[in-house]
């Protein structure tokens, strides 16, 4: 028969656990590197005086946590959302980690915190529009692009950067987004080929699909290498290879529309 | 004088784009002027090591990557985020997007050869690119965490 303070201690794992997990996979999903989600899991179980131990899969997170002294224990899988990158959430539930350390936030509280983080609105996504096009249109500049194939370049990623954002909007596959955005922007900033406007339209056409490379992707893969989390290292990098072969076959498809041998 | 404003260029540039690729990720608001000026602090780095110190991307780039990861380091203390919510975006304009969807290209290209020669061409841009891509990203990886680990102390502190 189970006794009332097991079944206490039993609801107090339950609890914790399906709190980590979901914390995990959102931090997973937002971008977070693996050595941080464990900092973050290890110190908040720490302090509600638990062991965790899990492991953090491709696509799902398994956890286990364990009582005291380690006679109880309870463990869910909890499945990784998928998300776009957002840093302010894995900045703000860093933060929550840190303040349930220090100010010893119950998981109730802990709970209510993360639901509010989960639930901020990301940057309004025209001025994310215009800043990836300025963006890019600067990156045009820095490997030598003239004014012109930089205004050719700001149209090119605006159209194409619109695309991924309605594509994605509408749950398009992401190698598919990738793909026929790369291929509208190619094609948009090729007119500097076609038309003979500017002194440098083979830039502009190399750096209009560079908004799609995904570096933070590539980044968190090294990461996780160098940190010797190999599965998700390798998740991440099979990713982010995705994208890229996607945005080259984009770029290839506008070349042969377009009839254009550039490589 | 020319020298400073070459320098100046890429410095402004460098961080406009670092301003506009760290919107994707959406970092917190704080983030963006410290995302600006560690960018054009890295970049700067990499063009005076490239250009005139004449080293190789890779090199470079891990330098300038450790230059960020140092300044990320105090800058994520101030706004009490983590180090690689800054240094990772601040290191976008430095990926090698350019090599890395060359080395697709050039894949597609050695499928596209009808001789030996042009498919030998291609398998060796091929493995070029691949190469100087990953060793890139890889050392600009490794030169944003270094800091961390020799600051150690400095970086959990805060954390503590």
């Amino acid at each position: 028969m189970v006794q009332p303070q097991q079944h206490s201690i039993h609801e107090h794992l339950k609890e914790a656990s399906s709190f980590i997990g979901n914390y995990a996979a959102i931090l997973y999903a937002s971008g977070a590197t693996t050595i941080r989600i464990e900092k973050n899991i290890l110190r908040m179980a720490g302090e509600w005086r638990m062991h965790a131990e899990f492991s953090i899969l491709p696509t799902d997170i398994i956890i286990s946590l364990w009582s005291e002294n380690k006679e109880h224990s309870y463990s869910t899988i909890v499945r990784i959302p998928e998300g776009a990158i957002n840093y302010r959430t894995v900045t703000y539930l860093s933060c929550l980690s840190r303040r349930t350390a220090q100010k010893h936030l119950s998981i109730d509280d802990a709970r209510c915190i993360m639901q509010r983080i989960t639930g901020f609105k990301r940057l309004d996504s025209r001025a994310v529009l215009f800043l990836v096009g300025a963006a890019n249109a600067s990156f045009c500049r820095l490997f030598g692009g003239d004014p012109v194939s930089m205004a050719i370049v700001f149209v090119a990623t605006v159209s194409g950067f619109f695309i991924k954002q309605r594509l994605t909007e509408k749950k398009w596959d992401y190698r598919m987004v990738s793909l026929v955005s790369a291929c509208l922007a190619a094609i948009l900033s090729s007119s500097g080929f076609v038309f003979g406007w500017g002194e440098t339209p083979e830039t502009a056409l190399a750096t209009s699909v560079l908004f799609l490379v995904p570096g933070i992707p590539f980044s968190n893969a090294v990461s996780d290498l160098i940190h010797g989390r190999y599965i998700c290292s390798l998740s991440r990098f099979c990713q982010a290879m995705m994208i890229t072969v996607s945005l080259s076959l984009g770029l290839c498809l506008a070349f042969l529309i377009l009839n254009i041998k550039f490589y | 004088m020319n020298i400073f404003f070459e320098l100046l260029e890429d410095g402004i540039f460098a961080s406009i784009a670092a301003i506009g690729f760290a919107s994707i990720s959406n970092p917190p608001r704080k983030a963006y002027p410290f995302c600006a000026g560690i960018a054009a602090a890295g970049h700067i780095t990499r063009y005076i090591l490239m250009n005139f110190a004449g080293y190789h991307i890779i090199l470079s780039s891990f330098a300038a990557a450790f230059v960020t990861g140092i300044i990320s380091l105090p800058a994520a203390r101030r706004i009490k985020s983590p180090a690689e919510c800054i240094s990772f975006p601040a290191m976008l304009p430095m990926i090698p997007g350019m090599y890395a969807y060359r080395s697709i290209q050039s894949l597609i290209k050695c499928i596209e050869s009808t001789a030996e020669p042009e498919f030998i061409h291609y398998m060796y841009m091929l493995k070029l690119n691949w190469t100087t891509c990953l060793l890139t990203i890889t050392g600009m990886v490794l030169g944003a965490t270094l800091p961390v680990f020799i600051f150690k102390k400095f970086y959990f502190k805060q954390k503590a």
